[in-house]
């Protein structure tokens, strides 16, 4: 059962994230905004999070059938998983703090940023982190904007952080409800997430050459 | 009040939208329009112009008096697109 959620999750946050990053990567093609280059980033870096630990529970069922996945894929990925996380919040702290940031910033310092540290637990507390600030940057920015699209994103933050947590306290309580709970809201936060993705009219915008 | 910056990006958004919605008459906005309507300094502006006509999103046109500036085909499409990713950021509370 477990199993079966972890691949449900983590075939969703793959799709969720290659779509997002796509089409981030074709506004920043297009336009060669900073700002679409940094989602381009995070978000293939949280797809590709999400398909390391899918693919380690999958080769886990299918393969080797230890019953239990290796603990170094479940870190590993969660962990690019944080990087991700970290340029959506860091898309925010460069538009609160660095308005006028260009290249520069988004490359270099995230470097400097990042924490070494690959524990499981504490990675999870620091995707917990920069997800309530992605949540709360963005909630302000519903309360400037009105949009209903940016409640849905805050919103997907927002579950995301919630998941995050309730993930670590299952560490905490291992064999709880804790864990699916944890899982569900994950994927709820991913729908989220989407919801105002797929209502883009992004169709035929193959306009080539940036600025 | 909250100063509101705006990024590179969405001054060259302002001026092709104003070449293609406020621009004067039909051969185009002049810089002095630009300058106005756009809100950017004269050297700022220059720069961005010579290279929005490089890039084939303007189309420079000399009169007796002045240079005047249009929006091209290619302009149009680039500020649907600009206007579709704007849109696309907005939506994660960011600007591009």
């Amino acid at each position: 059962m477990q199993f079966i959620f972890e691949i449900i999750l983590n075939l969703i946050g793959f799709l969720v994230g290659v779509v997002i990053g796509i089409l981030s990567y074709t506004g920043f093609k297009n336009t060669g905004s900073p700002t679409l280059f940094r989602l381009t980033i995070a978000f293939l870096s949280i797809s590709i999070g999400f398909g390391v630990v899918g693919a380690g529970f999958l080769t886990e069922s299918l393969v080797i059938k230890s019953g239990d996945i290796e603990p170094w894929i479940q870190t590993l990925g969660i962990g690019i998983q944080t990087v991700g996380y970290f340029f959506i919040a860091f898309s925010h702290s460069i538009k609160a703090f660095f308005p006028k940031s260009r290249y520069f910033r988004t490359i270099a310092v995230p470097l400097f940023v990042i924490p070494g540290n690959s524990i499981e637990h504490i990675i999870r507390s620091i995707s917990f982190i920069l997800l309530i600030y992605g949540t709360i940057e963005t909630i302000l920015s519903y309360m400037e904007n009105k949009k209903s699209s940016t409640v849905f994103v805050a919103s997907g933050l927002g579950l995301l952080a919630l998941g995050e947590f309730l993930g670590w306290y299952s560490v905490v309580f291992p064999q709880s409800v804790l864990y699916y709970v944890s899982i569900s809201t994950k994927i709820a936060g991913l729908g989220a997430l989407f919801v105002p993705v797929s209502k883009m009219p992004l169709t035929g915008m193959k306009f080539g050459g940036s600025i | 009040m909250a100063a509101v910056y705006r990024t590179h990006m969405s001054i060259i958004g302002d001026i092709l939208a104003t070449t293609r919605d406020e621009a004067p008459d039909e051969s185009g906005a002049s810089v002095t329009y630009l300058i106005r309507k756009a809100n950017v300094s004269h050297v700022r502006l220059s720069k961005i112009l010579e290279m929005l006509v490089q890039q084939g999103l303007l189309e420079q046109r000399s009169s007796d008096r002045a240079c005047k500036y249009k929006i091209s085909d290619r302009g149009r499409e680039f500020l649907q697109a600009y206007r579709g990713f704007r849109e696309f950021a907005d939506n994660f509370g960011l600007r591009i």
